[in-house]
């Protein structure tokens, strides 16, 4: 629990946040850098900088697929799953709530330099809308769809465009993880063929286009076009909110590596998937939010000073972005370091002597320059 | 080499070698010996050598470490080889961790967490203590059993390590998984590290007879 004692210069500031509660022992002092707030919902800013938990299970649940790899890596040496709660996720949470749902979905982008935590903080909301009820879309990278792809089909259903069976496969695999309970109450609207003997009839559960999708792998592109569309049209009516979370939005509008058999470079309109993303992305339906993050860390053809969402989603994708929210995501404050810095020492992170020391804090903070990303890597052989 | 050096190994004498501890700065004056305090006052006098590129100011630098990666490197790659360094130490931290957050109450201590412990620790048990070194005489050549010094040992130890991960592994695994492995089980004092230092041992002991053969 969120206990304030007489602790030596560094985290005074956090003493002034708290309700200073006067108990004399002092058990763990660096409690105050956790907070047992487990419901996003209720994160204020008396929260700000401090690491919440998220049991296991739910991270099982929730997140499938989307948290960044070394974030993973930690979940398993820590036994716990621990996010920071920073400004931009409070600021987010804020129009969330305050968002009049009648009206069109707002598009929220997030941007920042390399390695400030964007995925985190979509992860954080993520977790949030999923805490509420929300019906979450989450498209981990779509970077992934853009590039390294093994097989290519043409798709059955138009000819000018292409297929990627295993990303669609897999993503498929995830969502129905994460939205059982939606998948069983939402009906399709709509009789749709699969093939000559396979059809999907009006009335069914959304779960079994799902199944279609993952059993026929050929057709799991299609399978996915249909989810978004069923999704997209039922959300009208209100018995549910929607939230797309796409990580790597910029991927959507760049060039991508891919190439057809006859050695022509494929654009990313010509792929189902990406168009069908496009089409969840425009704000053109109502009852939920868009929130997406710019990255250039897996992004073609850009360079890596590029971070702002001129530059990263160029003309087109600026264009069709356009009325959008931005959220920039800085480096840690002083306040953030310390946090991550307390995190890191209690959970036996920080191994080497001198890491304890205020010179070594001082040249963590340094080398680091705050950046959270920069932070993980020199912390990791210390 | 593509930069152009700075430091050269003929310098004027009178050249001093430059002193990168900030704690040897913080000291106050009193506290310095008859012959620091002659450094010092050569030292505002004369010029200084240029410091060399592994010397380092930091607090978390260690020159063993450095030393290890220099032998890891290949073809000049101290990127590669100071990287595939920080992943073993994180590598070993993980592996540690994982046991002790497992780990009942009262076996907590014992586990050793600290990467550049276990580092050093294993250098320390992979150290030959005698070697053999080829003396001609007659016409024959002996393997004599001889004492070797400290850099040598070392440099015997951080070379087995490093054939042992580079040649008897499994093709596929990557260098900081195989150290890793390998610096934990020498931590223990098992592995086949340990096994070869025991072998030279043996055959040491075994050629004793010929000790004499030594001049030195």
């Amino acid at each position: 629990l969120d206990h304030g004692y007489g602790l030596p210069t560094a985290a005074k500031d956090f003493l002034s946040s708290v309700a200073t509660q006067d108990v004399p022992t002092p058990e763990r002092p660096r409690a105050i850098f956790h907070t047992s707030e487990s419901d996003p919902a209720k994160h204020t800013e008396q929260h700000e900088g401090r690491h919440y938990g998220i049991p296991l299970e739910e991270v099982k649940a929730v997140f499938p697929h989307g948290l960044p790899s070394r974030f993973q890596q930690q979940i398993q040496t820590f036994n716990e799953a621990r996010v920071m709660v920073r400004k931009p996720a409070l600021e987010l949470f804020a129009y969330l709530r305050s968002s009049n749902f009648a009206h069109p979905a707002v598009r929220y982008v997030i941007y920042g330099e390399r390695g400030t935590g964007k995925t985190m903080i979509l992860c954080h909301v993520v977790h949030y809308c999923s805490r509420q009820g929300w019906l979450v879309l989450h498209i981990p990278d779509a970077h992934l769809w853009v590039k390294n792809c093994k097989e290519l089909l043409q798709s059955s259903y138009n000819k000018d465009r292409l297929d990627q069976p295993l990303q669609a496969s897999t993503w498929l695999k995830n969502f129905k993880i994460s939205n059982e309970r939606f998948l069983r109450e939402l009906k399709t609207q709509k009789k749709y063929v699969w093939g000559k003997r396979e059809s999907t009839e009006e009335g069914r559960p959304l779960g079994e286009v799902v199944d279609q999708g993952l059993a026929r792998v050929r057709s799991a592109s299609d399978a996915v076009g249909v989810v978004l569309k069923e999704i997209k049209q039922q959300c009208h009516h209100g018995s549910f909110r929607l939230l797309v979370a796409v990580d790597g939005v910029n991927a959507l509008w760049g060039r991508t590596t891919l190439r057809k058999e006859d050695k022509s470079p494929v654009s990313p309109g010509e792929l189902t998937l990406v168009h069908n993303l496009r089409k969840m992305v425009m704000n053109n339906w109502s009852g939920g939010a868009i929130v997406t993050t710019l990255s250039q860390t897996g992004s073609l053809f850009k360079p890596s000073s590029a971070y702002l969402p001129q530059e990263l989603l160029g003309k087109e994708g600026f264009d069709a972005l356009d009325p959008f929210v931005p959220v920039p995501v800085p480096n840690y404050s002083p306040r953030e370091f310390e946090s991550c810095y307390g995190y890191y020492l209690e959970r036996k992170w920080l191994q080497h002597e001198k890491a304890r020391t205020e010179d070594g804090k001082a040249e963590l903070q340094f080398l680091s320059g705050s950046n959270p990303r920069q932070l993980d890597r020199l912390a990791g052989p210390l | 080499p593509r930069l152009m050096q700075v430091r050269w190994t003929r310098y004027n004498p009178s050249y001093m070698e430059p002193e990168v501890n900030k704690e040897f700065y913080k000291k106050p004056l009193e506290e310095l010996t008859e012959e620091e305090r002659e450094k010092m006052e050569l030292k505002a006098v004369r010029p200084i050598k240029a410091a060399p590129p592994n010397l380092s100011s930091s607090v978390f630098s260690d020159p063993m470490i450095s030393k290890f990666t220099n032998m890891m490197m290949r073809n000049g790659n101290k990127v590669l080889a100071r990287s595939l360094m920080t992943q073993t130490l994180e590598a070993i931290k993980r592996k540690q961790l994982e046991k002790y957050h497992k780990a009942p109450e009262n076996e907590k201590e014992t586990i050793e967490c600290n990467p550049y412990v276990i580092f050093h620790q294993a250098l320390k048990n992979c150290q030959p203590i005698i070697g053999l070194s080829n003396i001609t005489k007659g016409g024959k050549t002996y393997q004599v059993p001889v004492p070797l010094k400290d850099n040598r040992k070392r440099f015997l130890a951080m070379k087995w390590l490093i054939t042992e991960c580079r040649e008897n592994k499994h093709r596929r695994t990557l260098m900081p998984e195989k150290l890793s492995q390998e610096l934990l089980l020498a931590f223990n004092n098992e592995g086949p590290v340990i096994k070869r230092k025991h072998v030279l041992h043996k055959m040491a002991e075994a050629n004793r007879a010929y000790a004499h053969f030594r001049w030195w």
